[in-house]
């Protein structure tokens, strides 16, 4: 399991829907804004990237110093992305893949509006279970 | 061969275009040197590249030279051989010649001489002197040219062209050009052959212990310098980076220990963009160079030939990955570099490359590219600023770096530069270390505004003072303990960095006792953090050479200038590729600085940005970092709405992101200020705090006009109880927009509870139609607030979460207006007149409650109610019941009556309260009235044809009884009706003489017809009669025949004859007495009814009392007419007929029957008066309608009467009727009487204006 990764759903809007510390370190109470802060900057190169490829796993699209930064867009153009410091690409790819069945049956529940915050804890302890099988 | 490394550089620093020779055979140069040289640079050529591709070059530079010079001459022929590059790339040989003899002995074996040389690419210029009048010359010239073709020229080629010296012929010059342009392509194809040959053998060698990188490079480089020569800079620069290829992977073969370089002064400066900072020779290592001078070195080459080539994106895109990996080299190389060599460099080295770019780029390329740069610039800027900042933290201006998530990310994971031995501190340093720690103390951290506390982020990643001190290498325990006395003593200005925790003492102690310990224990005590910021400044004063950078160090006016100037390059250049994420971070660190020196509306500005983006887009916990900042500025600029709406953001962001008492300590902002005095109050958008909805379940319904209590739900962001002045809402009509918006106000104060709340509005009536919600606002203080957004409602599991964006539901349906109430009478038939009655009326609410309702009453003239009286009141439904089971009244059921509901009820003041248990249902309410006529009722004769008696009784028997009833919760609903009730006699009576008998006997039948639906019952009937009339047998008046009591049924008539006879005498005998001018019949009766059905005995009467009424009607009796002494008679009309608009003249005959008597009433005797009466609207008169005619009073006199007339309408119409009104109508015969009718046709058709045509 990655020392440090931090996972993020960002909304089509951009606005983000689920956020969670998956790293297997210590957490410190100033990492997790800089972490935000790290993928938050990403963005402006998933933007940029997303329309250049059909696929949807983008792999590592940003660097920052020792972190790197992963992104899977979703069909409906929402963004996991992941801030991470292993290199275990394919397990960062099939993370995504689980991640993204979650996301849907998250969709497919008539109470859940697009966009909204995702709340459920059930999804949590399966992205957070699905983390420290991949990652 | 690595010793003409310098020659080399010589060579190439001195030959940049290529050399064409001139062999001047016939001393011709001067004369045509002009010329030639009016062809350079030669416009187009065509050469070849690399490939063997042909690439067309435009104004490609050459030199010619002479054979003779000296640059060609006196060259070795290995030097040749080894810089073939500069050698020419064509030779021209200038020839003249007249004689062709000359030309075949001498000059023909001396040319043969010349071109012997195969390598050589000649062609011969043959110029002729010849001026062209001289036909013999010319003539010479031409043969002896001819000569030379034959001679010089092959199948393949032609090696000759011919100058005409008088008279330049222009296709000379083209042949020439392409002459030149040929010998130069096929030089370079031959040269870049070899290059290639040699350059393939030689890296055949490369793994073999005799391979010297010097000589492949020296070999590489001329055929790039060659291709750089031709212009064909695109090969040059593939040569280059293959060139950087192989050097790398020479490099990186493992084995051999190289220097590394970077250790001379200067070397701190980037040599990114100077190819000639260091010869070459100086930076030979053995076989190879060193790689800190040589990667820079091709770099700069590179960089040179994209700018050639126009290329200034590229010259970024390689030049920051080329920073990036020769920075990661330099961190290989760290331990044996200055202190900070590194970070120095690169910060040189991405000025250098933006400086460069910049002014090159000209912005007219491909958006995308242009976006490419300018991301690229952002990214160089931003690395620049990264290190810089380090530095400056190096050297203690670290307490004045804002500590944002953009710097703590970047330096907090930045790793600390590695030297061998972390600088020490100078001898006479002491004055500095004071300052340093001066500023340290001295810096505040600030405080943030609204007191949070924030755990500050890091700018390090780990602590300085410790890596410093281990990598001094010299700690030990006494020392240690000796720095964490310091820190006490010293208290905390440095804080925010660490604490030392025991576990780590210990282990540290361990790790940094080395064999050094005992002898390094007082020369190298642990130094303080600000011996350390001075160790470092003093290193870095070494190790930097620009003045510039040295100066931003100097002084931290200076650094922030800097650190100001590369944040915002940074930002802008973000902003412009278009990553406003970048950007708008950058833009926070550049309103922290100005918020630091004061320029809080610029800083307010930035920080507006970065909050919009963060607010945008939803990242609230980057947002709780940046607001508290903006609100801060806007509380300096005083700024109360920009402040207020802060405060307000900040309240509503996530509960998490603060802590209790610092949303407290926003409330209590927002509260002191809207109590405070603002100059301008201004209205705040609290959407976002405070949200509102309706409540769960179906929408409030009022009926039209109806004002109701409206509860909604209001959800209160506020961590405390915030009281709230007033508060309204308003309510939009979904169904008219053009309504616009009601307000619903509730001016009580509120107090809202964190959470949910709900409170009551008090509805005013409102049009009908289904409303929703609109604005709430309300007011804190002075403070307008107002709030558009509907709940999502507290906690997201709770219910209310799902009407988030949803359509909005109607809060309140206003129900169109429609009857929610009937009064109506409960019988239809008439009531008695002059008799005290009971009324019904039916109240009949329509599914609305009349709870509280007031009936006014207000009757009209002829009509008054018995306010002596109770008013009966019960259920309709069982009233009705009741008339159903009437004849089984035994089995009436008891189940539906209230047993304590009130059946008698008082009016007061006109009005009844009806009582609660009648709101629901129907009821009938009974009150007494009496309707009033004072004038007798009168008989009909059978034998008059007036207007029917009954008719007029209907009219005249009609009562109007005014209802208004209040009703509703607040009596505001009106329902008001007015009611016809038709009162009557109890029966009309006709009378007709039955039977006149010879004995002058009268039968006077009179004829009772009832006009109730009662039943009547006559006790008594007896007649007064009038004067002139007396009963047979001087009789009491009664009947012929006594059947009483006689019952009428309602709707029957009965008759009663009475036998009375013409009294004589009466008529000279009333003279003095009143006389009776009509007969009375006077009738006593019963009724029996019912009061649901109709007239009924009147209430007054109890039961056992004498219920016999009495009834009086008169009847007028006429004397016979026995004594007629004036006829009139109609004379027939003229015409047939009569047509409207016509007029004609109607006649009425008078004639006087007999002689009149002397009469007292009629002053005249001899003339009668007329009138003539006709409808108007029917009749048009011309002349006098009434008059005096003449007419003696002799008997048979007559007279007639004309009126001029028109009809104005058609169809059988009533003529007008002659009378007399000085006549008793018992004198006048009407004898025929005239028509009834007479037929009036529709005028003719009008033809005066339709001419045929």
């Amino acid at each position: 399991m990655a020392g440090t990764a931090c996972f993020i759903i960002v909304s089509k809007n951009d606005i983000p829907i689920y956020e969670a510390e998956v790293g297997s370190a210590a957490k410190k109470e100033e990492a997790s804004q800089q972490h935000q802060f790290i993928l938050h900057a990403a963005l402006d190169i998933v933007e940029d990237l997303a329309w250049t490829t059909n696929a949807m796993f983008l792999k590592a699209v940003d660097k920052f110093n020792d972190l790197s930064v992963s992104v899977y867009v979703t069909a409906g153009h929402t963004r996991f992305m992941l801030l991470h410091d292993s290199r275990n690409e394919d397990g960062i790819k099939s993370f995504f893949q689980e991640v993204q069945e979650l996301y849907i049956k998250i969709l497919l529940n008539p109470l859940y509006l697009p966009s909204a915050r995702i709340a459920s804890s059930h999804f949590d302890t399966k992205v957070r279970a699905l983390a420290r099988k991949y990652l | 061969m690595a010793n003409y490394l310098a020659q080399f550089q010589a060579i190439k620093n001195t030959s940049d275009r290529l050399v064409v020779a001139v062999e001047d055979v016939s001393d011709l140069w001067p004369s045509v040197k002009e010329g030639l040289e009016k062809r350079l640079p030669l416009k187009k050529a065509s050469l070849n590249n690399k490939t063997r591709n042909p690439v067309y070059v435009e104004n490609l530079q050459a030199e010619f030279i002479l054979t003779t010079d000296s640059r060609l001459r006196s060259r070795f022929p290995q030097e040749q051989y080894l810089f073939w590059f500069r050698e020419p790339y064509a030779t021209i040989v200038l020839v003249s010649c007249e004689d062709l003899d000359e030309f075949k002995t001498i000059l023909k074996p001396r040319l043969k001489l010349i071109v012997q040389n195969e390598e050589r690419e000649w062609f011969i210029v043959f110029v002729s002197k010849a001026h062209p009048n001289n036909d013999q010359a010319t003539k010479n010239a031409k043969k002896v040219y001819a000569r030379l073709e034959v001679d010089f020229n092959t199948r393949k080629r032609e090696r000759c062209c011919k100058l005409d010296l008088n008279g330049v012929d222009a296709s000379f010059w083209e042949d020439f050009d392409f002459k030149i342009v040929e010998s130069i392509r096929n030089t370079l194809d031959r040269r870049a052959q070899f290059y290639e040959e040699e350059i393939r053998k030689m890296s055949e060698q490369r793994l073999m212990p005799v391979w010297n990188f010097c000589n492949f490079f020296i070999l590489k480089e001329s055929l790039a310098f060659m291709f750089e020569m031709a212009h064909l800079h695109e090969d040059s620069l593939r040569e280059y980076d293959e060139l950087e290829l192989c050097y790398i992977e020479t490099v990186s073969t493992p084995g051999k220990q190289r220097d590394f370089g970077g250790l001379e002064h200067g070397d701190d400066q980037a040599a990114l963009l100077k190819p000639g900072f260091k010869p070459l020779s100086q930076i030979v290592q053995d076989d190879s160079f060193r790689e800190f001078e040589f990667r820079q070195y091709l770099f700069a080459r590179q960089v040179k030939l994209l700018f050639r080539l126009g290329r200034p994106l590229e010259v970024v895109m390689r030049g920051y990955s080329f920073i990036i990996s020769f920075s990661k080299t330099l961190a290989l190389h760290e331990n044996t570099l200055p202190f900070c060599l590194r970070e120095v460099w690169v910060i040189s080295a991405c000025l250098a490359i933006i400086s460069s770019t910049s002014s090159t780029y000209d912005g007219l390329a491909a958006p995308d590219n242009e976006k490419e740069f300018y991301r690229l610039h952002g990214d160089l800027y931003s690395l620049c600023r990264i290190k810089f900042m380090r530095l400056a933290y190096l050297i203690g201006y670290g307490v004045e770096i804002e500590k944002s998530p953009v710097n703590s990310a970047s330096l907090s994971m930045l790793p600390w530069p590695k030297p061998s031995i972390w600088p020490a501190v100078p001898e006479d340093a002491s004055a500095k270390v004071l300052a340093k720690e001066k500023l340290i103390l001295q810096a505040n951290p600030r405080m943030k505004h609204f007191n949070i506390q924030r755990k500050q982020l890091p700018l390090e990643p780990s602590s300085l003072l410790r890596e410093a001190n281990r990598r001094r290498a010299s700690l030990s325990v006494g020392n240690l303990s000796e720095l964490i006395d310091y820190r006490q003593i010293d208290g905390s200005g440095i804080d925010g960095h660490q604490k030392f925790s025991p576990s780590t003492t210990n282990s540290m102690s361990r790790t940094y006792s080395g064999p050094n310990l005992e002898s390094s224990l007082s020369l190298d005590r642990p130094m303080r953090i600000s011996e350390v910021h001075v160790a470092a400044e003093h290193a870095l004063e070494n190790t930097v050479t620009d003045p510039d950078l040295l100066k931003s160090l100097s002084s931290l006016e200076e650094f922030e200038q800097k650190y100001m100037e590369l944040t915002k390059g940074a930002a802008d250049n973000y902003h412009h590729s278009w990553w406003k994420r970048h950007g708008v971070a950058l833009d926070g660190e550049i309103a922290a600085l100005c918020f630091k020196h004061g320029n809080y509306d610029l800083a307010a500005k930035s920080y507006e940005k970065v909050c919009a983006l963060y607010a945008g887009e939803g990242w609230q916990d980057l947002l709780a970092e940046v607001l508290p900042n903006l609100a801060e500025c806007q509380k300096i600029l005083n700024d109360q709405a920009g402040y207020l709406s802060s405060c307000v953001r900040l309240l509503s962001l996530e509960d998490g992101l603060f802590l209790a008492k610092e949303r407290q300590a926003f409330q209590l902002e927002v509260v002191r200020l809207a109590h405070s005095e603002m100059k301008h109050p201004v209205p705040l958008d609290v959407s976002s705090l405070i949200t509102f909805s309706g409540n769960p379940g179906p929408p409030l319904q009022l009926c039209d006009g109806d004002p109701g209590t409206l509860p909604v739900t209001v959800w209160s962001g506020f961590p405390d109880d915030i009281t709230l002045e007033s508060l309204s809402l308003t309510l939009t009509n979904t169904l008219n927009t053009d309504e616009g918006v009601k307000t619903i106000k509730s001016s009580d104060a509120h107090i809202l509870k964190p959470g949910r709340n709900v409170i009551k509005l008090d509805v005013p009536p409102q049009k009908p139609g289904s409303y929703v919600l609109g604005v709430l606002t309300g007011q804190i203080g002075n403070l307008r607030f107002r709030s558009h957004n509907f709940s999502k409602g507290g906690p997201q599991d709770n219910d209310d979460f799902m009407s988030y964006e949803k359509p909005t539901r109607p809060v309140l349906k206003v129900l169109k207006p429609r009857t929610l109430v009937d009064i109506s009478a409960a019988v239809s038939s008439a009531l008695l007149m002059n008799e005290l009655q009971w009324l019904g009326l039916i109240v009949k609410p329509i599914d609305y409650s009349l709870k509280g309702s007031l009936l006014s009453i207000d009757t009209g003239p002829g009509l008054m109610i018995d306010e002596s009286h109770t008013i009966d009141i019960n259920e309709y439904a069982k009233t009705m019941e009741d008339k159903v089971h009437a004849h089984d009244s035994n089995t009436i059921t008891e189940n539906n009556t209230h047993p304590l509901e009130p059946k008698q009820l008082y009016i007061e003041n006109g009005k009844i309260a009806l009582p609660d248990w009648a709101s629901d249902t129907s009821t009938t309410l009974w009150f007494p009235v009496h309707a009033i006529d004072d004038r007798m009722a009168r008989a009909a004769s059978a034998v008059s044809c007036a207007d029917s008696p009954h008719r007029q009784n209907m009219v005249d028997g009609m009562r109007t009884i005014a209802l208004k009833l209040e009703f509703g919760a607040f009596r505001n609903q009106i329902f008001e009706r007015t009611i016809a009730v038709h009162f009557t006699d109890p029966f009309y009576v006709t009378t007709r003489v039955a039977n006149k008998c010879n004995d002058g006997t009268l039968l006077l039948q009179a004829t009772i017809h009832s006009q109730v639906k009662a039943t009547l019952c006559l006790y008594d009937a007896w007649l007064d009669l009038q004067a002139g009339f007396v009963h047979v047998r001087k009789e009491n008046g009664r009947p012929v025949s006594s059947f009483f009591p006689l019952v009428i049924s309602p709707s029957s008539t009965a008759g009663i004859l009475f036998s009375i006879c013409i009294d004589n005498m009466a008529i000279a005998a009333d003279q003095n007495e009143v006389v009776q001018a009509e007969s009375i019949l006077n009738v006593m009766y019963g009724i029996s009814g019912d009061r649901s059905n109709g007239a009924h005995s009147p209430t007054s009467l109890k039961l056992g009392s004498s219920d016999k009424l009495f009834f009086k009607v008169a009847i007028a009796l006429q004397r016979p007419i026995l004594d007629p002494c004036i006829a009139v008679g109609f004379v027939p009309f003229s015409s047939n007929c009569l047509r409207v608009g016509q007029l004609i003249n109607m006649k009425w005959r008078v004639e006087r029957l007999k002689d009149l008597e002397a009469s007292p009433s009629s002053s005249c005797k001899d003339e009668v008066l007329y009138e003539v009466d006709a409808n108007p609207e029917i009749w048009m008169i011309a002349g006098r309608t009434m008059g005096h005619a003449l007419l003696s009073n002799a008997r048979g006199s007559r007279t007639e009467i004309t009126v001029t007339c028109m009809p104005l309408v058609s169809g059988h119409v009533r003529p007008p009727q002659l009378g007399l009104p000085a006549m008793d109508d018992a004198n006048i015969s009407c004898n025929p009487p005239g028509p009834h009718l007479v037929c009036v046709l529709p005028p003719t058709l009008s033809s005066s204006y339709c001419i045929p045509a």
